[in-house]
């Protein structure tokens, strides 16, 4: 091979690294600075290796970061038993509806993430009609509510991050071989069996990305305790705002960030390993031939 | 092929690392172990310099507090003056503007605009870190002829060196009055008949210093003790329940949509509450008083447009129909005369001194940050 030959690799690798560099590596390392740097805003931030705030910043706060994997977990589960049925109704049996269905899906998403949420605000507030029904339905006490609570916060997780969930199984679900499902039936499977044995397994790949997709920004996410939420319902967010705007620690915002990150990428790391590698990398082959 | 294609691997990680090495290396060049902020300004306070009122002029204010139309105030300050106003209001929370500039304003940079419209206590932080320019009061001579009295000298900035009201306002509670009609006090919001039927606001020197004074002590002369006792009480009534969210403005949609009975908020919010029956109302034990300021921060191009348009304001015949609209208090003597005889008998909007009385003015505690922290611990609970 020609030196231009062994260089070529390099150049088509060179913008991908660029941006990684720039926008992740860069960013990255100022914030891992600042993590380190002690002081305040009237004396200023020294970088003085102050590894402290990474314990400090975790104290004190263990409750909203328990809440936020509850919050975000239960939201993600939610999505997923909501979103699978309907990729698959969308993906097989909606015919010529299924690009209307899955405009339907998305449209709500042209307008603002917050306008949608703060439009929840007026759906659910107390004196609504489908507060009213809840309460009739008794799965809301008579002088209950539904807003400022931890279950309005979760609904608002569960729907802003719906889509990401839909998306990636619905594009599973429509690669899906039906003649697998066909071939499955021919060997005496029940339904219920090849959807098992054949559909799941397969569209692991779908669920993985689709729960990835919804577990990290629902966990990082601060829009709807604050809108949705009361007094009891702040999440990891929140109190990173708080330290970064209102406090003004910016190191302290910074390592918990830093911390945060850490222990995402831990559970995805984990969830990946017991889900399967193959399955999050799209390598059906491998997935089929288990 | 396989053996190549590792050593392809290998190198495009050596190249990787080699780049990501030479960035972290300038990275550490680049800000070595310098201080990020403390107000490195501070020792060099500077005068805005008068100047032509002319050319272009960059405010920054806060939403809903300019009259809407194509021939509002500010358009009538450019037909009058020829200069040309870029009006953003991006000043939705103090802090958060705060947060957003300082970086800039740190290197000695206001973003291109001119004046700022902070609270109180923010244009002093602003000041004390240098990041504002001191104002030459001899070239504002409408703002000090027609100022109100009482806002001429003021215990966050004495003498008016460094600001000017664009707006004042009291904080004190909203309540609709169709389900809880005898709240009079901030203690009645901590009744527990209301319970989950109140808020109050996220901001500390906004509730903190309401709920003081209901407990009989002077905000102004409390101790960190006092601000730390006030919030634990608060704390005691967010953990139970018997406060539904601290908020910001949104106070106003709760109490619309009828969430809530009682709210700590801003007399002159009449116009986004869209409930009849709420109003806003004098707090037995007193308000908290607050102005929102013009103010010039450092490194503002084109001071001098900027007291023209300073001046600008101050004229009774220009903030009159601003008056009406904002429906907060003005700061210009003689409005009063010019306003809508309905509008000029509001005592929300034209508080005789008797009204406010018992009001004292917003102020931080003695030792901010653990006061700060304990709030802060509440309002993310």
């Amino acid at each position: 091979m020609s030196l231009k030959q062994r260089l070529v690799p390099y150049w088509l690798l060179g913008p991908g690294l660029l941006w990684l560099v720039v926008f992740f590596v860069v960013p990255m390392y100022f914030m891992g600075e600042l993590a380190l740097r002690s002081g305040s805003l009237t004396t200023g931030y020294t970088f003085d290796w102050a590894w402290s705030n990474f314990p400090d910043s975790l104290s004190g706060h263990t409750e909203q970061i328990s809440r936020s994997f509850f919050y975000a977990g239960t939201a993600t589960i939610l999505a997923l038993l909501i979103a699978y049925p309907l990729a698959y109704a969308i993906a097989f049996r909606a015919g010529r509806f299924k690009l209307l269905l899955l405009f339907a899906v998305i449209a709500p998403f042209f307008t603002t993430y917050l306008i949608r949420t703060i439009a929840w605000k007026t759906i659910l507030s107390d004196d609504s009609p489908i507060v009213g029904v809840l309460q009739t339905l008794a799965l809301v006490p008579p002088d209950g509510r539904v807003l400022a609570t931890s279950g309005a916060v979760i609904a608002g997780l569960t729907y802003n991050f719906l889509p990401f969930m839909i998306l990636p199984l619905y594009a599973n679900l429509e690669r899906l071989d039906l003649r697998l499902i066909e071939a499955a039936k021919d060997l005496y499977s029940s339904s219920r069996q090849a959807f098992l044995k054949v559909t799941l397994p397969l569209t692991m790949p779908g669920i993985v990305a689709g729960v990835l997709l919804t577990f990290i920004p629902a966990f990082g996410d601060y829009i709807n305790a604050q809108l949705l939420g009361g007094t009891q319902q702040a999440m990891v967010g929140n109190v990173i705002q708080s330290l970064y705007l209102n406090q003004r620690n910016y190191p302290e915002a910074a390592a918990l960030s830093f911390l945060m990150m850490a222990l995402i990428l831990a559970v995805v790391t984990i969830y990946i390993r017991f889900a399967g590698t193959g399955a999050f990398m799209g390598d059906e082959d491998e997935e089929a031939a288990r | 092929m396989g053996a190549g294609e590792t050593s392809v691997r290998k190198r495009a990680l050596a190249v990787a690392l080699t780049i990501c090495a030479i960035v972290l290396s300038l990275g550490v060049a680049a800000c070595g172990d310098d201080t990020v902020g403390g107000g490195g300004n501070s020792d060099e306070v500077t005068t805005a310099k008068g100047g032509p009122v002319s050319g272009d002029l960059a405010i920054s204010n806060w939403p809903g507090y300019m009259d809407p139309g194509s021939n509002n105030t500010v358009a009538q300050f450019e037909k009058e003056t020829g200069v040309s106003v870029d009006y953003i209001e991006d000043v939705n929370e103090n802090e958060a503007f705060f947060g957003k500039m300082q970086p800039q304003l740190e290197q000695g940079e206001s973003g291109g605009r001119s004046i700022f419209i902070v609270t109180d206590w923010m244009a002093k932080q602003m000041y004390d870190l240098g990041y504002l320019q001191e104002i030459d009061h001899g070239e504002l001579p409408t703002v000090f002829e027609n100022i109100r009295p009482q806002l001429e000298d003021v215990s966050f900035d004495p003498g008016r060196k460094f600001s000017v009201p664009w707006v004042s306002g009291m904080g004190g509670i909203w309540v609709d009055t169709a389900k809880a009609p005898e709240i009079r006090s901030v203690n009645d919001l901590f009744d527990p008949k209301y319970k989950g039927k109140v808020t109050m606001l996220s901001e500390l020197r906004e509730t903190v210093p309401l709920v003081m004074l209901a407990e009989g002590i002077d905000p102004i002369e409390a101790s960190n003790e006092d601000w730390l006792n006030a919030i634990d009480r608060i704390k005691e009534a967010a953990d139970s329940g018997q406060i539904r969210r601290f908020t910001g403005n949104d106070y106003t949609e709760d109490l619309t949509a009828g969430n809530i009975v009682a709210a700590i908020g801003w007399s002159g919010d009449a116009s986004i509450v869209e409930n009849e029956n709420a109003e806003w109302r004098m707090p037995a034990e007193g308000c908290a008083l607050w102005s929102d300021n013009m103010v010039i921060p450092v490194g503002a191009p084109n001071t001098g447009a900027a007291y023209g348009w300073m001046n600008f304001i101050y004229e009774p015949e220009v903030n009159a129909p601003l008056a009406e609209y904002i429906t907060y208090i003005p700061p210009v003597e003689g409005v009063q005369d010019l306003v809508e005889p309905e509008l000029a008998k509001d005592p929300l909007v034209f508080p005789s001194p008797e009204f406010t009385r018992n009001c004292t003015d917003q102020d931080s505690p003695p030792d901010l940050e653990p006061v700060n922290e304990a709030w802060q611990e509440v309002i993310t609970g």
